[in-house]
């Protein structure tokens, strides 16, 4: 579908309103970057619907500033983006360069405090090797410079955390809070997408601060992750109503 | 720009009034890994960024969740704030309104849009009767006044309802054209609106 720019251009008030979806959002992302005058426009009405937002301020429950502030303590920050590029010419050229470089692999304060936990709590050597195995990817996702954190809270208590890269299709995953399941139960799991559920293994219950990451990969963009409690060793699908899901974004 | 605010800003009352500058420095030192400033940052924003989950998404487990990604987010990505492409407090509630608005389409994917609660244009009790008077909001009812019905209706429910420019075609029965054309000259003419009153 091709559109002339001057409908595109129309289309700044709804994307300034998060009201633009599938390709025509991709479209006029691409226009944006070769029209300075829709930008422009664009960041007036940004912040036209950023007081709009502001309006609406609540005071949120109070244990939920201890809550972040504590997870600050295990979110590694992002560099900044033009950090290793320095051109004489616009900020907005070398940001756009940047963007398509990766971003440094660096093992971050999150991951390293998540795998060292991991190999805590791994007991045999074959679990050890894996855990060894997964580490890197762990680490990458945790720094990956697409990476989004999404957590959703069980129904049995506690939270489930997830890392989701849509560039690499990955996702670390750990949850903290959740009581240890009855006997001869598990916690598993899923990656649930159109074509159906598929197992990524047990993640362990704890009620410590987070459990050892569990590591799913090909997590396509709009799939779910979700845990189900399944009898001690794990089901090939799913035969509970999940106590837990987050939608990875799509 | 904006003269700071002479009166008390109770906790967790955040706004952009008199904060602009103040939320952009804070967001460089933030983004070096001072959590001091984090925290100044939270208690001005966490407000605002709660109240917009809770405006679209309604449900307040969830709007808990949306905000505390949305202030961890802030965190993790302080140092690609960049002040020359806008202010601070709108590059952290376009965050917000994008995450919200995510959460609310992903859910929508799994269950069918019908069943549903009608879309609610007017103002939210439950949300708006905890919501704090400030100058920003009597400011933004004010310029909503002078909006058309439509360019009000259209903006509302597409920015405090997370509906798209389609979905909000089709509730307001008009051509999508019409609700694009609404929306922008909507916002423009708040954007004025709130401009000439600052």
């Amino acid at each position: 579908m091709s559109v002339q720019s001057h409908d595109l251009h129309l289309l700044t008030g709804v994307y300034a309103v998060d009201a633009l979806t599938g390709d025509e959002l991709d479209e006029f992302e691409k226009h944006l970057e070769q029209c300075p005058t829709c930008a422009e426009e664009v960041r007036g009405l940004r912040e036209t619907a950023a007081r709009l937002g502001l309006a609406t301020a609540i005071t949120p429950p109070p244990w939920m500033r201890e809550q972040v502030l504590d997870a600050t303590n295990r979110v590694r920050q992002l560099p900044p983006s033009g950090v290793r590029l320095i051109t004489a010419d616009g900020s907005r050229r070398r940001r756009r360069l940047s963007r398509r470089l990766p971003r440094p692999i660096a093992v971050t304060a999150m991951a390293a405090a998540i795998i060292a936990l991991a190999v805590l709590q791994v007991g045999t050597r074959h679990q050890l090797q894996q855990a060894q195995t997964n580490n890197q990817t762990i680490a990458s996702v945790l720094s990956a410079s697409d990476a989004r954190i999404q957590l959703s809270g069980s129904t049995v208590g506690g939270t489930m955390t997830a890392v989701v890269s849509p560039r690499d299709r990955e996702a670390v995953i750990t949850a903290s809070g959740m009581p240890t399941p009855g006997d001869a139960q598990v916690y598993q799991l899923w990656v649930i997408s159109p074509a159906g559920a598929r197992s990524v293994g047990l993640l362990p219950g704890s009620s410590d601060r987070a459990t050892s990451p569990v590591l799913a990969a090909d997590v396509q963009p709009g799939d779910q992750l979700a845990v189900t409690i399944e009898p001690a060793g794990g089901t090939r699908q799913p035969t509970t109503t999940p106590i837990v899901s987050i939608h990875t974004h799509r | 720009m904006n003269t700071p605010s002479v009166g008390q800003q109770p906790h967790g009352r955040g706004h952009s009034e008199g904060h602009g500058h103040d939320l952009a420095g804070l967001l460089a030192q933030v983004a070096c890994g001072d959590h001091t400033a984090f925290e100044a940052v939270y208690d001005q924003l966490a407000g605002p960024v709660y109240g917009v989950a809770r405006k679209v998404l309604r449900d307040p487990a969830q709007s808990e969740e949306v905000a505390q990604e949305v202030l961890l987010e802030v965190w993790r990505s302080a140092s690609r704030f960049d002040p020359a492409r806008g202010s601070a407090a709108a590059w952290v509630m376009t965050i917000a309104h994008r995450r919200a608005v995510d959460r609310v389409r992903a859910e929508n994917a799994a269950t069918a849009r019908e069943q549903k609660a009608a879309p609610d244009i007017g103002t939210s009790e439950d949300v708006f009767e905890l919501v704090d008077m400030a100058l920003d909001r009597q400011r933004v009812r004010r310029c909503m006044g002078s909006l058309s019905t439509l360019q009000a209706e259209a903006i509302k429910l597409a920015y405090y309802g997370g509906y798209s420019y389609p979905e909000v075609a089709g509730l307001l029965g008009l051509p999508l054209g019409t609700v694009k054309t609404r929306i922008r000259d909507g916002l423009i003419r708040m954007r004025d609106c709130m401009e000439v009153s600052q």
